[in-house]
């Protein structure tokens, strides 16, 4: 709680700079900010505190907001660069940013889906102004509609989701819900309003079929707007969807109707379709920022299996948390790499990162060692994501193997077009050697970062310790 | 002990990285000599090494456990130690990996990328060989594919980047497999001494019983990795989806019998058997020689292998069921694989189809359940990681001097290049089976072997002995054919070949390398004890746990 009047605080600040012309000193003031609101939010830990029946900072809400709000300190050490040309404002975006953040804090620590809502559209609508920030570029425009048409209908959705599920069960706090289902057949429009929720949820997290605004926002959105919303706001949604899902509907069953099924039958729809499809269109991308943005839809259906199996299993909180900490952290290392080659060769097809290995090993090297931890090879944090996260659904439910089998087939199509952008830097082509300039600053930033992505994948302990939330 | 041979070279990495990118020769040197003091150390490991008493230079550290919900604490050990089964294949890491630094000494593009990434492979061929954590092997045995796939795709020939990224993908697919298999094995099975440290008992006798009748709940087990504990049938909870008393039936094998087979395809991906085979013609072919050399002697043994160390001792009931097929994918493989070398045009991959051919036998060796088999297997994969490299480093000194490698492009050779032709005969000779060489000894073995499997109740019939000594003669034909088109008779050459620097004979550098291979493979031929004496006891308990004796 303190921590989201601090965020929403430190965002007013940011939106004063201009005003009372300290913008000079904002970036270190919004570091400093953040590091602040994790230190409050470590406070929380094990305090369970409730906040008037509308959200709970349990140690789920806990550690979850952590993992945000470190996305948010990496995300504004590595977008420096990109504000301190004239570009953009970076006030107005440092303003916008933390306030959509706040979003995503009530997102992961909502008992009530009112506040729920609110989460999702404070996290939302300063992301359709992002999203088209830059304002004389056809492409960023269409982003910015595109994403605000498909959110507004997503918003609608979710509302008539949750009324339904309020009038079935008459309260919106979502362990009354649960009470309330109990053991008792539901009428039927309260098993409509779990699948409008599914499929709220499913257009946030861009699972297929509802994934189609994706790739085309990503793609025309300013880069680290692209990296924010792939990430955090990624995060956000998913522990929010996890939250929800795992505390009320646990129990709930279907009717007479499809007897013995759960709305689990729709998420495993989605999971599948998702890494299937995902993956497969990843594979056909010559542009390595839409095949990024493919490779977020793909990882969103290993994700969703984390979803899938909350109602049985308890520590897949923190195979979930294992794998959007690796998930993001290397997506971010991704994405700052991209834009540098973006800023020096102006392109983001592959053929701009050819020989990226002789010009900036650097910058190379860790693009390599992100792309290795998306597709999930050993030692880097994401091989460590994806094995617990298989091992938890294989506990849960040992029929569920081939779902495992089907996302190990999907990780193998991943290799290939992760690998594909490897081969391309280290490939030698001589018409290509413009220098990618980088500045020492930001080389040791992102250095750290691989070194985290190492360090999770050889000492996972360290997340998934915490599994007794 | 074991871990400075997996911790030396990614020191030597961090060296050579922070030499500057001039003094190239530097960054060979460290390269070559880390490999030679990782030689020395296994040469000194298997003069130290006693067959029959266990697993030897054991390190074991709890890496991490976490705890599971109610199914449990899963915990991974870093473990290493010497059996009887990677013994030998660590002597032969040692040899490979040293004869591969000295061919990739004249490596001109990327010095310093290439000799990190070398140092990188052998760091993980060690911990794959070494691991007694089915976890850490198979973290080692995944990371190994990356170095692997630079060294191929960006040193490698004109098709290098469709031969490296089919190499990966295959051998992802095996490794994927292999996963699922060791996700569903450690949480079936349980660590004894942990778990009782958990529960507070004392006596580890007592928790065995008391897991197995469900005194101790699953939720209180700790789960485990360690090859000891997986290869042990008390060890797992009756719970447990892939324990023997699971009675899960799909599509009429059960689950263990679908494991079995998950695993045992991840492994002959790996060898590789027909019909999983063809990724290493490509490979091969495209990658530099020093990578091939490595390719063949060391990364197809990891198949063998894990098939002899993880998939067998594991599965015993399910392996003995299947050996019937797996020895006819062996026979397969034997046949196929000759009859491809004997097709081929290029050099290389006849020696590459060839490879094929010959590790065949180390699966037929394996699937006929008897001691001489195995120990033949075993014998085999030493003599082939041996002949391999020679036959790979003969070609490319051919390679070096022409950039040609087309046998019809050559004839009468001897009279050019009187020195090579006698190493390729050398190892021609013993590549095939002669008598006297070390491949004799492991093909005899392996097809005693066979026939005993046949008449001692075992798996195999007699046909597949008598079809695979045919394959023999097949070795033979394609052998002896290749000599006589490329090296006797009028000398004459393509004329389309480009004489990049003359057809001169071997040099000291490439003596360095091909004398020593040629002396062991002639000493293994004559004195083969020195190597089977190494796990004869080892074999032989394999056998009663296969059995079921």
């Amino acid at each position: 709680m303190k921590t989201i009047i601090l965020l929403s605080v430190l965002g007013i600040v940011a939106m004063m700079a201009d005003i009372f012309k300290y913008r000079a000193v904002l970036w270190y003031l919004v570091l400093a900010g953040i590091g602040a609101a994790v230190g409050l939010e470590l406070l929380e830990w094990n305090q369970n505190m409730p906040y008037y029946g509308m959200l709970l900072m349990d140690n789920y809400a806990v550690a979850f907001s952590c993992i945000i709000l470190g996305l948010l300190f990496v995300w504004f050490l590595v977008s420096r660069d990109s504000y301190t040309g004239q570009e953009f404002n970076d006030a107005d975006h440092y303003a916008l940013i933390l306030f959509s953040s706040v979003g995503a804090l009530l997102m992961v620590s909502f008992v009530d889906l009112s506040l729920m809502f609110l989460g999702i559209e404070i996290l939302s609508i300063p992301l359709y102004i992002l999203a088209g920030s830059r304002k004389k570029d056809l492409s960023s425009n269409e982003s910015s509609l595109k994403y605000f048409l498909m959110g507004s209908f997503t918003t609608g959705i979710l509302l008539f989701g949750i009324t339904l599920v309020y009038g079935a069960t008459g309260t919106f706090h979502i362990e009354r819900i649960a009470s309330a289902i109990g053991n008792s057949t539901m009428p039927v429009y309260f098993y409509t309003g779990i699948a409008l929720l599914v499929v709220g949820f499913g257009f946030k997290v861009s699972a297929v079929p509802f994934h189609f605004w994706t790739p085309d926002v990503y793609q025309g959105a300013p880069t680290f707007i692209t990296a924010y919303m792939s990430t955090i706001v990624k995060t956000a949604g998913f522990a929010g969807f996890y939250r929800l899902f795992s505390t009320s509907f646990s129990n709930a069953r279907m009717p007479e109707l499809m007897e013995g099924t759960t709305w689990s039958i729709l998420v495993i729809v989605l999971i599948v379709l998702t890494i299937v499809i995902g993956n497969l269109i990843a594979a056909y991308q010559t542009n390595a920022k839409r095949m990024l943005a493919y490779s977020g839809v793909a990882q969103a259906g290993y994700m969703l299996m984390a979803v899938l199996v909350s109602q049985v299993e308890d520590n897949t909180k923190s195979s979930l948390m294992l794998y959007m900490a690796s998930y993001g952290l290397a997506t971010l290392a991704a994405f700052t790499v991209l834009y540098y080659v973006q800023k020096s060769k102006g392109s983001d097809e592959f053929e701009a990162f050819t020989s990226l290995g002789k010009t900036n090993p650097l910058l190379a090297a860790v693009l390599t060692i992100s792309m290795l931890s998306l597709a999930g090879i050993p030692p880097t944090a994401g091989f460590f994501a994806k094995f617990y996260l298989f091992t938890s659904v294989l506990k849960a439910n040992p029929s569920l193997l081939w779902l495992v089998g089907v996302a190990i087939f999907g990780s193998l199509v991943s290799v290939y077009y992760y690998f594909k952008l490897i081969i391309s830097m280290y490939g030698s082509d001589e018409k290509s050697t413009a220098e990618v300039p980088t500045n020492m600053a930001y080389q040791f930033i992102l250095v750290a970062i691989v070194l985290i992505i190492l360090f999770l994948g050889i000492q996972p302990g360290l997340i998934t310790n915490l599994a007794n939330l | 002990m074991l871990s400075f041979l997996i911790f030396l070279p990614i020191l030597s990495i961090c060296v050579v990285l922070a030499m500057p990118l001039r003094r190239y020769y530097l960054h060979k040197a460290i390269t070559l000599a880390t490999a030679g003091i990782q030689l020395l150390s296994s040469v000194f490991l298997f003069a130290s090494y006693q067959s029959g008493q266990g697993v030897q230079w054991a390190e074991t550290y709890e890496w991490f456990s976490f705890s599971a919900g109610y199914l449990g604490t899963l915990s991974a050990d870093y473990s290493l130690g010497l059996d009887g089964f990677n013994i030998s294949l660590v002597l032969l890491s040692g040899i490979v990996l040293f004869v591969g630094a000295i061919a990739g000494w004249l490596t001109k593009e990327n010095r310093k990328g290439y000799y990190s990434l070398y140092l990188l492979l052998c760091s993980s061929i060690y911990g794959c060989f070494l691991a007694q954590d089915f976890l850490l092997f198979f973290i080692f045995f995944e990371f190994m594919l990356l170095p692997m796939y630079f060294l191929i795709g960006m040193w490698g020939g004109p098709r290098r980047e469709y031969a490296s990224i089919k190499f990966f993908l295959y051998t992802l697919a095996g490794s994927l497999l292999i996963l699922i298999v060791m996700i569903g094995l450690s949480i079936s099975a349980f660590d004894p001494i942990k778990t009782a440290t958990q529960n507070g008992i004392t006596e580890i006798a007592l928790l065995k019983p008391a897991m197995q009748q469900g005194r101790i709940s699953a939720s209180q087990a700790v789960h485990t990795f360690r090859f000891e504990y997986l290869g042990d049938a008390s060890c797992y909870l009756p719970s447990g989806i892939l324990s023997n008393a699971s009675s899960f039936i799909w599509k009429g094998l059960s689950l263990r019998e679908w494991a079995f087979w998950a695993l045992l395809i991840g492994f002959l991906i790996k060898l590789p058997s027909f019909p999983f085979h063809t990724w290493l013609p490509d490979a091969h072919v495209e990658a530099p020689t020093a990578i091939s050399v490595v390719l063949a002697g060391i990364l197809l043994k990891i198949g063998g292998y894990g098939i002899m160390k993880i998939a067998y001792p594991f599965f015993p009931a399910e392996a003995l069921h299947f050996s019937y097929w797996i020895g006819l994918l062996g026979v397969i493989s034997i046949v196929w694989g000759a009859l491809n070398a004997l097709a081929m045009y290029d050099l290389k991959k006849m020696i590459a189809y060839s490879s094929v051919s010959h590790m065949g036998f180390v699966l037929l060796g394996i699937s006929s359940v008897t001691v001489e088999g195995l120990n033949g297997a075993i014998f085999q994969q030493f003599s082939h990681g041996i002949l391999s490299s020679l036959l790979f480093i003969l070609t490319g000194v051919l390679y070096d001097r022409t950039h040609d490698r087309h046998i019809e492009n050559y004839h009468g050779l001897a009279v050019k290049m009187p020195i090579y032709t006698a190493f390729v005969m050398v190892a021609f000779f013993a590549s095939f089976g002669l008598p006297g060489f070390s491949g004799f000894i492991g093909e005899l073995l392996i097809l005693i072997g066979a026939f005993s499997s046949a008449s001692s109740a075992g798996p195999l019939p007699y046909w597949m002995s008598l079809v695979s000594t045919a394959g023999i003669l097949l070795g033979a034909a394609y052998f002896l054919w290749t000599m006589q088109r490329m090296f006797f008779g009028k000398f004459w050459i393509n004329r389309g070949i480009t004489w990049k620097e003359g057809l001169y004979d071997l040099q000291s550098r490439e003596l360095l390398m091909v004398i020593p291979l040629s002396a062991l493979t002639l000493l293994l031929g004559i004195m083969p004890a020195w190597l089977l004496q190494s796990y004869s006891s080892e074999t032989i308990a394999w056998i009663q746990l296969i059995r079921g004796l």
